[in-house]
């Protein structure tokens, strides 16, 4: 995608040609999509997260000021906007994470009957259900979002090598986190 | 394993290892510094990552989008209002009765400095066409040119002129049809979007669909039809979707456009 384009048309929208954001959710609406809902595996809140990050576009469209990449500057949003979902639902999800911990131990109804195929794709979203945040996030904007390893120092705000080793402990989490999921559904 | 093997592997999984690089792991591989096995896993896993689905997006993303922005939109829009109002208001207030009694006299004295100008009015009308004609003639040139800088400077040439003749216009469609930058082809847009009434502009729009191969271009014209209400562009835009192989993001654009101005 041709990021010059894409600040020229949040340069737009800062100087008030609104409807230019609509190009820019044509582009980003979908990836910003998977971002949350691989954050999250919930799919009305990633919505609700995708709808949230453009209204803060427009909120602070006045302090958009085109250095660096367009895609850092909105993930950068976009993390927030998830960050503060979580803050504010921290009760709530405290008592949902008891619950999905329980649940987590058990395996996925049929697990055993599923080929293969949908067995691995199971335990791959298991995994990364299970991965610590931080370390979720690089994966998802490095893997999947095709953010390079800068951009992604410049979001979470550390060094670049700071997020190529915590890149590779994420991986080496999400293997283990995979061999132990899968011994403990094959027990079952 | 050290901090500086794992940033070498995750530079590998990234893509980012030249040959050098690459050799520097086989080596490290091959004094076990880096266990092969684990390292295969970490790689295999990696690839894997892509199985994991992720499911449609509901039609209520996109609605809850576009109703958020005309909410804005009218939003900004009374915000100018009153601004202006505001100002206005400022400005009264400030009016003393000395003041008006000023301004009333400027009034006066701007009247009859313009009613003895009148009989120049022709002359000045005559400058005036004079001026645009070379403008027009300007930006015909400049159109023409090779550099890319000028040619938009053409462009936003036509935005400055009060009217534009067949010839200008004629040269702005050719630019949107041919120019090789993407940048000229969209401003071409939207200075040609200023004369939206005129049935050439209106006709060469839709005409100029058909000929478009970039997103950016095609999103432009999109919003253009849908800001001067061409409807018969429908037909043409269905035909693009079709016959090319628009990226997703284009095609729901378009989509939506069609599904506007039906």
């Amino acid at each position: 995608m041709d990021s010059t384009t894409d600040k020229a048309l949040m340069m737009k929208v800062k100087d008030g040609d609104l409807d230019k954001l609509g190009l820019l959710f044509e582009r980003y609406n979908r990836p910003l999509y998977s971002f949350f809902y691989r954050k999250t595996f919930e799919p009305q809140l990633s919505e609700d997260l995708v709808q949230s990050v453009f209204e803060r576009m427009l909120k602070y469209r006045t302090t958009y000021s085109g250095t660096g990449a367009f895609t850092t500057w909105m993930f950068s949003i976009a993390r927030n906007a998830h960050i503060d979902h979580y803050r504010k639902e921290k009760r709530r999800k405290e008592d949902e994470i008891l619950d999905e911990e329980r649940i987590a131990s058990d395996a996925p109804t049929g697990y055993m009957e599923m080929d293969e195929r949908h067995q691995k794709k199971l335990l791959l979203e298991k995994a990364l259900e299970q991965l610590d945040e931080d370390k979720k996030e690089v994966v998802i904007l490095s893997r999947f979002e095709g953010l390079k390893y800068h951009e992604i120092a410049e979001i979470q705000g550390v060094t670049e090598s700071a997020i190529k080793v915590r890149m590779f402990r994420a991986m080496k989490d999400l293997k283990q986190i995979v061999t132990t999921l899968s011994e403990e559904y094959s027990h079952e | 394993m050290s901090e500086k093997n794992e940033k070498l592997i995750a530079d590998y999984l990234k893509g980012m290892l030249d040959d050098q690089g690459k050799r520097e792991i086989e080596e490290l591989i091959a004094e076990g510094d880096i266990d092969f096995i684990d390292f295969r896993a970490i790689e295999q896993l990696h690839d894997e990552l892509d199985m994991i689905p992720i499911p449609e997006q509901s039609s209520n993303l996109s609605k809850n989008f576009y109703t958020m922005l005309e909410e804005e939109k009218g939003k900004s829009r009374i915000s100018i209002r009153n601004t202006v109002r505001e100002k206005i208001m400022e400005v009264l207030n400030q009016v003393t009765m000395p003041r008006l009694a000023y301004a009333c006299i400027l009034l006066i004295a701007g009247a009859f400095i313009g009613n003895q100008m009148n009989s120049n009015d022709a002359e000045i009308k005559e400058l005036t066409s004079e001026m645009q004609t070379m403008r027009e003639m300007m930006m015909v040139s400049m159109l023409e040119g090779p550099s890319t800088t000028d040619r938009l400077r053409a462009v936003n040439i036509s935005a400055q002129l009060p009217s534009v003749d067949q010839k200008a216009i004629r040269a702005l469609f050719f630019t949107l049809n041919n120019d090789e930058s993407i940048n000229v082809r969209v401003q071409s847009i939207e200075a040609l979007s200023r004369w939206g009434d005129n049935p050439i502009v209106r006709e060469g729009f839709v005409k100029a669909i058909a000929n478009q191969e970039s997103d950016i271009v095609i999103i432009t014209l999109a919003d253009a039809m849908v800001e001067l209400g061409l409807k018969n562009s429908a037909n043409e835009f269905q035909r693009l979707i079709n016959e090319k192989d628009l990226n997703s993001a284009t095609k729901l654009k378009v989509e939506n456009t069609i599904a506007v101005l039906s």
